[in-house]
């Protein structure tokens, strides 16, 4: 029984831990690929103290030192650590939810045992993860040439999947504890992101011991890729993984399990209590679901919540930042080169526009947009097939078309709520932080334009839910279209020969004319409207012609 | 309005090398309760599914009340209920919500017919439709097949989960729409269920409609099921060379077996060897009959 848990558990994760690392491992290999195209000798005129800053290791060979640096340091650890960390919160909530715990434990196993069989499972992945992460970094330097003397990869390699297990085991704990996926994996991606942003930003303002309470920091902070393992911090992670699993192991046992059915919230609690009822019914049962549009609106607050309130929590907080960052700092900032610039968003970091862009509109912003809009495209159509709920809808005389505008209308509604409450908290940040620089109409231009973005890639989302009816399809490749734009957008610049296709990135109709500095970018809105529309039209198109499929099939 | 609620000419639906529906021309008319009858896999719901667009068939049209069911399907939908096997709605609405969304969606929902429905079936609308049982769903779903008193109501196995006392009210329910002058078109492979509210009956098997029957002459054509209890053992050979006797089993002093001859033939078979000490015959139900097509089928096959 313990092997059969086991093995059916890594069986199902696996192929996502391969996908992952081949992932990574293309990314890596266009890094490298465009790097060598870029001269790469203004690395070595830079101060010792800004080039640590940027992971990059002043013996090593320039372009695969900030290659193998921006992929491991940032993107792959991001993507290894989510994986782990989704598989942790599915192995004991997951199954709850799914009704299915139950039914494993209808076997003669115990509680405990599945733990464990799910553990090793889980250690095996990411093991396996990592371990072909690896492989693919040294054949991808080998295959272009890439000399990568002075880096040292494996131990870049062994900290991912360290940092990444103890998401995993985060997950897991609280999944255990509470019973409930999403609680677990929302939680600890939480403390994911906001570890980032503490261990990246709190050393420039001198707080590094206060960085030292956040996980992240001890995957971080001793650059593994320029310094080899700091074991002290292995350590540390190490050890809570260890916490993490004796949590989980005490949590398992003591509660009831959950049966499949949904959970409370603070509304149903509202309609619940005779004094709030009458009230609750009208928003709830009556404004919720009055038409399609609404119904959809409405089924994506969570999402929305958490997404809009990163970006509103990073509007308010990174203006006031910019007053702690040293005088010196900013200085060197106005003295990079023209190819580092254009990595780090094109802007120029010593200027309050240039740092709040690339603090929050260059990364944060996208992903927290890109997130919501195609997590709703993609659950529009193929949600409700999966849900099979789509054969009762059109039960209705409603036109297929209608389905997808009233769907379309939804998604429109959250991007223009995301964009109106960035700008807001944008507007708070800039107000306390006292930065004149930073004009009303800059910080309105780059929220509008933030949120037509989100609507291309919410449309790109939509239409391969239209195409397909997979869910899982649909954000795959949405994902997969947002990381090459967003790289074309970051790194072809750097290389003539790649520089012209870097135009067709919506990543640069949105920042590409710096829009917090120069204000509204009207025929970068147009693209993105543009694009946005034919998206939604070709998606009726294909929508009308298929079958409707029912469930995961 | 045309005469036939739903009529389909070769109705056809392949999946790459799977036929899943073979040329099926089918004739249902108003007023009347059509079961569609096959088991698990034999292509009801791609029927049902094909006939309301949600797929399009490989060769092959169908109408539903005169019109066509791609070209006019947002006006078909006017006209008809439709319950989906395996029904699934949203589990974070309750049954009222999920009620008035559909109302909402249609338009011209009269809430005393809701509320009468669900006192008819006992359904609790105030819960989440994730928190129901799978019975208290299908209610729901049957009220939302039933609100808009619609000429049509389709139905894909609508009995799954229900308590015996609610399906005795929704096969008045059924009775009622069709005194009605309206139409009730189900699926189902429990027969039995077909058996009590059915007037037509269709069979479908690996895609090909095999034969429709009324209720009544299928049961006419049946065979009767004969037990007989003796005194004493006896040999299963002294019943086997009557003619019209099949299937027999023999358990010590106990026989069984399916008939269709002359019953005094029988008796004296039975009283001349041995002691008949009762004899219990009734009525084949359609199971038996639905089993005997297969028989047959099977001979041909072979």
């Amino acid at each position: 029984m313990f092997a059969n848990v086991f093995t059916k558990s890594t069986r199902d994760t696996v192929p996502v831990g391969v996908f992952g690392a081949i992932a990574i491992g293309v990314f890596l290999f266009f890094a490298l690929w465009v790097y060598q195209d870029v001269d790469t000798s203004f690395y070595y005129d830079l101060p010792a103290g800004i080039l640590d800053l940027m992971g990059i290791n002043p013996e090593g060979d320039g372009a695969a030192g900030i290659a193998f640096g921006a992929v491991f340091n940032l993107m792959g650890a991001f993507i290894a650590a989510g994986l782990a960390l989704s598989w942790g919160a599915s192995a004991i909530a997951g199954e709850e939810r799914d009704g299915t715990f139950g039914f494993l434990l209808g076997n003669p196993v115990s509680r405990r045992g599945v733990l464990v069989s799910k553990t090793g499972s889980l250690l095996l992945t990411v093991g396996i993860m990592s371990l072909l992460l690896f492989g693919l970094a040294v054949g991808a330097a080998a295959l272009l040439d890439v000399n990568t003397a002075g880096l040292f990869v494996d131990a870049i390699t062994f900290a991912v999947f360290i940092n990444s297990l103890f998401y995993g085991f985060l997950a897991l704990a609280i999944g255990t504890w509470t019973g409930k996926r999403s609680v677990a994996s929302g939680a600890a991606a939480g403390i994911m992101i906001v570890g980032y942003l503490a261990a990246s930003l709190l050393p420039l303002a001198d707080l590094e011991w206060l960085a030292q309470i956040f996980p992240w920091y001890y995957f971080s902070a001793s650059a593994p890729i320029n310094n080899g393992l700091n074991w002290g911090h292995i350590a540390v992670l190490g050890g809570l993984i260890v916490a993490a699993f004796f949590v989980a192991y005490v949590g398992v046992q003591r509660r009831d399990l959950r049966e499949k059915g949904t959970d409370k919230t603070v509304l149903d609690r509202l309609r619940a209590n005779p004094t709030t009822q009458k009230m609750m019914d009208r928003v709830a049962g009556s404004a919720r679901v009055s038409r399609i549009s609404t119904k959809a609106f409405s089924d994506h607050q969570g999402l929305f919540t958490i997404t809009v309130a990163i970006m509103f929590y990073m509007g308010v907080l990174i203006p006031p930042l910019y007053n702690l960052i040293p005088e010196d700092f900013i200085d060197i900032f106005a003295t990079f080169p023209d190819a580092l610039v254009a990595m780090i968003g094109g802007v120029d970091m010593g200027t309050p526009t240039g740092f709040l862009t690339g603090e929050n509109f260059a990364l944060v912003g996208p992903i927290a947009i890109i997130v919501l809009c195609a997590s709703i495209g993609a659950r529009a159509l193929a949600g409700e097939e999966e849900a099979h709920t789509m054969d009762l809808l059109l039960a209705n005389p409603v036109s297929r078309s209608h389905v997808v505008l009233e769907k379309t209308q939804a998604m429109i509604g959250y991007a223009v709520l995301f964009g109106l409450l960035t700008f807001i908290g944008t507007w708070i940040g800039v107000w306390l932080g006292g930065l004149d620089e930073v004009s009303v109409s800059g910080m309105a231009s780059v929220s509008l334009l933030l949120a037509l973005f989100g609507l291309v890639y919410g449309a790109i989302a939509l239409l391969m839910s239209a195409a397909t009816g997979r869910r899982g399809q649909s954000i795959a490749v949405t994902t997969g279209i947002a990381l090459v734009t967003w790289f074309m957008f970051s790194f072809f610049p750097l290389s003539e020969t790649f520089e012209p296709i870097a135009n067709f990135s919506p990543f640069h109709w949105y920042l590409g004319s710096d829009p917090l500095l120069n204000g509204m970018d009207w025929p970068g809105a147009g693209l993105l409207a543009g694009t946005f529309v034919v998206l939604v039209a070709a998606s009726i198109h294909l929508f009308q012609r298929r079958d409707i499929l029912i469930g995961k099939g | 309005m045309s005469d036939l609620a739903i009529k389909t000419e070769g109705l056809t639906k392949h999946y790459g090398e799977v036929k899943a529906l073979e040329d099926l021309d089918l004739e249902v008319k108003m007023g009347e309760v059509f079961g569609f009858l096959g088991p698990n896999g034999a292509g009801k719901t791609t029927t049902i599914r094909t006939i309301l667009d949600l797929i399009r068939p490989t060769r092959g049209k169908a109408t539903i009340v005169g019109l066509d069911s791609h070209a006019d399907a947002v006006e078909i939908r006017n006209h008809i209920g439709y319950l989906p096997s395996d029904l699934s709605m949203y589990d974070n609405l309750t049954g009222r919500d999920m009620i008035t969304y559909f109302g909402n969606l249609r338009g011209g929902v009269e809430r005393s017919v809701v509320d009468s429905l669900a006192d008819r079936l006992q359904a609790n609308l105030s819960k989440k439709i994730g928190d129901y049982s799978s019975g208290n769903r299908q209610k729901v779903g049957l009220i939302l097949a039933f609100m808009n008193k619609p000429q049509v109501i389709i139905m894909d196995e609508p009995s799954a989960g229900l308590d015996p006392l609610v399906q005795r009210e929704f096969q008045t329910m059924m009775r009622e729409v069709a005194s009605e002058g309206r139409t009730v078109f189900l699926s189902s492979h429990t027969l039995s269920e077909v058996q009590r509210v059915a007037d037509r009956v269709g069979i479908i098997r690996n895609g090909h409609l095999v034969d429709v029957e009324f209720v009544d002459d299928l049961r006419s054509k049946a065979v009767r099921r004969v037990e007989l209890q003796f005194s004493g053992p006896v040999d299963a050979a002294t019943f086997e060379s009557i003619d019209g006797v099949r299937d027999v089993s023999v358990a010590s002093h106990h026989a069984v077996m399916s008939f269709d001859g002359s019953m005094g033939e029988l008796l004296a078979a039975a009283t001349d060897h041995y002691t008949l000490v009762d004899i219990n015959t009734q009525e084949a139900d359609l199971e038996e009959i639905f089993l005997d097509y297969y028989r047959v089928d099977e001979k041909v096959d072979a």
